[in-house]
């Protein structure tokens, strides 16, 4: 089996739109929670969300020409991550040719308003439709495919172009099937990532009415309180990362720089409900086991955790009594911090962005810290990394991501040590 | 480590019947189903689709609250997937243990029917005609129900089985072509061969027949083919799920194993590359062509058909078999991998084949072939 590392890095996200600026900012605790601007959200149950700022789609589309006629935000938001890691891993566009891509991405987008001018004729659908059908520049609905066709058209990857929707799940899944690619030696280069917008009409008015976000509009940047007592919901975000991933040996070969190791992936299924984890945490547990046992590990090898956190009442209840199942002894020894504290639930594009700063925190030791978490629990009493980012001189951290319908990925990185 | 993949069990809904052996038989006989939506397709250059018409939901999930989760994709997807356990005799629990089977799907474009789309914006349209957000929010937010969230996932599908059928293995869901079909069945060979798991459950649905799939197809250019040559493929709904077995297993338990997998090729096609370029690479990376049965790509794509063709004949295959099953039960998208390898696995069954291949050239960006060898 083959060495897996990660050799380049990116990531576009609602507190810093490169690797550097994200890792500045998540480590100082900051929020990227607020308000939402992009579009008018002050009539909806929940108006806040954590916006990607000050990005332009046209500087995207410079360097994706093929992007042109993508009105999905989440595509442009991908490009610029894949981008970013590419650049950061020093790969020429032809290095790409036969490589795999695997793209995680989640809810797709349509645009409501296109239909909005035939409303009057909704008593006879088939009619009120008819001339956005021929309407081939401004597509009612984006392919979730879109990201990986116009990454494909660019760079090649004719090793195969993988796109994942296992909802919150797909981030870390891509990465976790990228790995076993490579380790497998089905290919020497991947790029793995997923990307997500839900900040959109019907992203936000659907989930809010869902009941699973905080509807704090007044103190956004506290909303998300992952393991916190008082806890009252998740807060869309919307995000995306890219690894490049490669074996070992191609690695050194080009003398890269590397970040870290993937050494481990598991994934599972609750089969409980679509609306709920599996209260006993089954799915989360069997997912960390295979993710160790993969990886070869004991749970004494585990020296952090990079949570799902998301802050709903659920799921930090049934993670954090999923870890102690699956670490024993361990859970309270190691820290434990939650990413979305400060970006939101970016949905698909969570776990590879948690994935990224996993990775970071391999590669700089510093771990995030979880914010807002001022009133801990019975139910949630680990150590979350509460006080503000910390050191770090651990060898290993497991991320978790668990998916809307049972779906549960785990990953484990490891430092490199050359 | 590198067991040798079986299928040992077939769950098909489509629109020629839900029975392989059945429907290989109506493909046999020529049995066109295409016929006209019940929508106005005028506006369309598609003038077909292809309907399971005597799929009742009701039937098979008598429990309303369920059925209201569930778009029409997730309830055929629960139907194949249930068909392929019971097909391969399989007892989730007893056979194996819900731990021990993967589960790998594709699901396809809009899952959501168009009276759902509209609903939303029926209360959300301002005096000058742009969507209102002050309504959306005051108003349509209100009416429609919580579930909504739940039939936008395109994952969904793919959960639904899990939970029906208690299958608790390791995942993933692809989306939403014909190739993402591919990928989920070679996900589910590769877990087998590299021993993680003894058992997969690989499929995918998609569901083509309703309008809000057809303005989708016609904006995307999915229908071109009609336009300029008057004919192409025809949308359809249904689902197909496979089980997939290590062959020392599957002979350990006396499963009736239809065929094993001894190659398969996926590559993923460019903007400006030739498709005749790309088929040629996948078929000439197959170690074994000398099959006797093939399960064609083609449908009335006329560039698929002119592409497949030349190959057959590059390749000396003229001889085998051929079936065509898209062309009489319709195009199923991100279904039509496992269906068309599904179908390719009965027919070998039925007519004692010794080597089948089966192309899955389609729609999106993957293509790919396997070959299957009678067992």
């Amino acid at each position: 089996m083959m060495r897996v590392v990660i050799t380049g890095l990116g990531i576009v996200s609602p507190i810093g739109n490169d690797c550097e600026s994200f890792w500045s900012q998540v480590t100082a605790g900051k929020s990227g929670i607020g308000l939402i601007s992009l579009f008018d959200a002050s009539h909806f149950p929940v108006k806040i969300g954590g916006e990607v700022k000050g990005f332009s789609l046209e500087k995207v589309k410079q360097y994706y020409p093929a992007a042109h006629h993508v009105r999905d935000r989440k595509v442009f938001l991908g490009l610029a991550a894949a981008w970013e890691a590419i650049q950061d891993a020093g790969l020429a566009t032809s290095e790409l040719q036969n490589a795999v891509l695997e793209v995680g991405v989640g809810l797709e987008e349509f645009c409501l308003g296109d239909l909005t001018p035939y409303a009057d004729t909704l008593g006879h659908p088939q009619a009120a439709v008819m001339s956005v059908a021929t309407d081939h520049s401004n597509l009612l609905q984006t392919p979730l495919d879109s990201t990986a066709r116009v990454l494909g058209d660019h760079y090649g990857f004719s090793g195969g172009r993988y796109v994942n929707c296992s909802a919150c799940a797909a981030g870390a899944q891509v990465i976790g099937e990228a790995w076993r690619l490579l380790q497998e030696g089905e290919t020497a280069i991947v790029l793995a990532g997923a990307a997500d917008s839900m900040l959109n009409p019907l992203g936000l008015g659907g989930f809010s009415i869902l009941r699973v976000l905080s509807d704090e509009n007044d103190q956004p940047q506290r909303a998300c309180r992952p393991f916190d007592a008082t806890r009252k919901g998740t807060v869309l975000g919307e995000g995306a990362a890219f690894l490049v991933m490669e074996t070992l040996e191609r690695a050194r070969a080009r003398g890269a720089h590397i970040y870290a190791e993937i050494l481990g992936y598991g994934s599972s299924l609750d089969a409980y409900r679509v609306s709920d984890p599996d209260p006993n945490g089954e799915g989360a547990i069997r997912s960390m086991a295979l993710a160790l046992r993969s990886a070869g590990l004991q749970a004494g090898d585990i020296d952090c955790v990079n949570a799902h956190g998301t802050g709903t009442p659920k799921n930090d209840e049934v993670e954090t009594r999923a870890i102690k199942e699956v670490l024993g002894q361990r859970a309270y020894e190691i820290p434990i911090h939650a990413v979305k504290s400060m970006t939101g639930h970016m949905i698909a594009a969570s776990g590879s962005v948690e994935a990224a700063a996993a990775v970071l925190t391999l590669s700089t030791g510093i771990i995030p810290p979880t914010i807002n978490l001022e009133n801990p629990n019975d139910q949630c009493d680990l150590d979350y990394v509460s006080e503000g980012a910390r050191g770090f001189n651990g060898n290993t951290v497991l991320s978790n991501s668990f998916g809307f319908g049972g779906q549960n990925a785990s990953l484990i990185f490891g430092r490199y040590d050359s | 480590m590198f067991d040798d993949v079986v299928i040992t069990g077939i769950g098909l809904v489509t629109p020629l019947g839900y029975d392989p052996a059945v429907i290989v038989h109506q493909i046999e006989q020529g049995k066109v189903i295409a016929e006209e939506p019940a929508f106005d397709t005028s506006n369309f250059d598609c003038p077909y689709y292809a309907r399971v018409a005597d799929f009742d939901s009701e039937k098979y999930f008598p429990e309303n609250k369920t059925l209201r989760l569930m778009n029409r994709d997730s309830q055929m997807a629960v139907v194949a997937a249930h068909l392929a356990l019971k097909d391969a005799s399989i007892t989730v629990g007893q056979t194996y243990q819900p731990q021990q089977i993967a589960l790998y799907g594709a699901t396809g474009v809009a899952g959501l029917a168009l009276e759902e789309v509209t609903r939303l914006i029926k209360y959300s349209t301002g005096e000058d005609g742009a969507l209102d957000l002050e309504r959306f929010g005051d108003v349509t937010l209100k009416r429609v129900r919580p579930v909504l969230s739940f039939k936008l996932l395109a994952n969904m599908p793919i959960c639904f089985v899990s939970i029906f059928e208690n299958i608790q293995g390791e995942n993933a869901v692809y989306t939403p072509w014909e190739g993402h079909g591919v990928q989920a069945i070679v996900a589910g060979i590769r877990a087998i061969r590299r021993g993680r798991t003894p058992c997969a459950l690989v499929g995918g649905c998609d569901v083509k027949t309703h309008m809000f799939s057809f303005i989708n197809m016609q904006q995307l250019g999915l229908f071109d083919s009609w336009r300029r040559h008057g004919q192409g493929s025809v949308p359809a709904e249904g689902a197909g799920f496979l089980i997939l077995e290590g062959e020392r297993e599957a002979v350990n338990r006396g499963a009736k194993i239809y065929a094993r997998f001894c190659d398969y090729k996926i590559e993923s096609l460019n903007k400006q590359a030739n498709i005749y370029d790309i088929y040629s690479s996948i078929y000439s990376s197959l170690e074994k062509k000398d099959v006797d049965f093939v399960t064609a790509a083609s449908d009335g794509e006329a560039e698929i058909v002119e592409a497949e063709n030349k190959l057959f004949t590059q390749y000396g295959m003229e001889s085998a078999t051929f079936q065509h099953p898209k062309r009489y039960l319709g195009n199923l998208y991100a279904a039509a991998a496992v269906v068309q390898v599904g179908l390719t696995a009965e027919s070998m069954h039925r007519h004692n084949y010794q080597l089948g291949l089966t192309n899955c050239f389609g729609a999106g960006c993957e293509q790919g072939s396997f070959v299957l060898e009678k067992v």
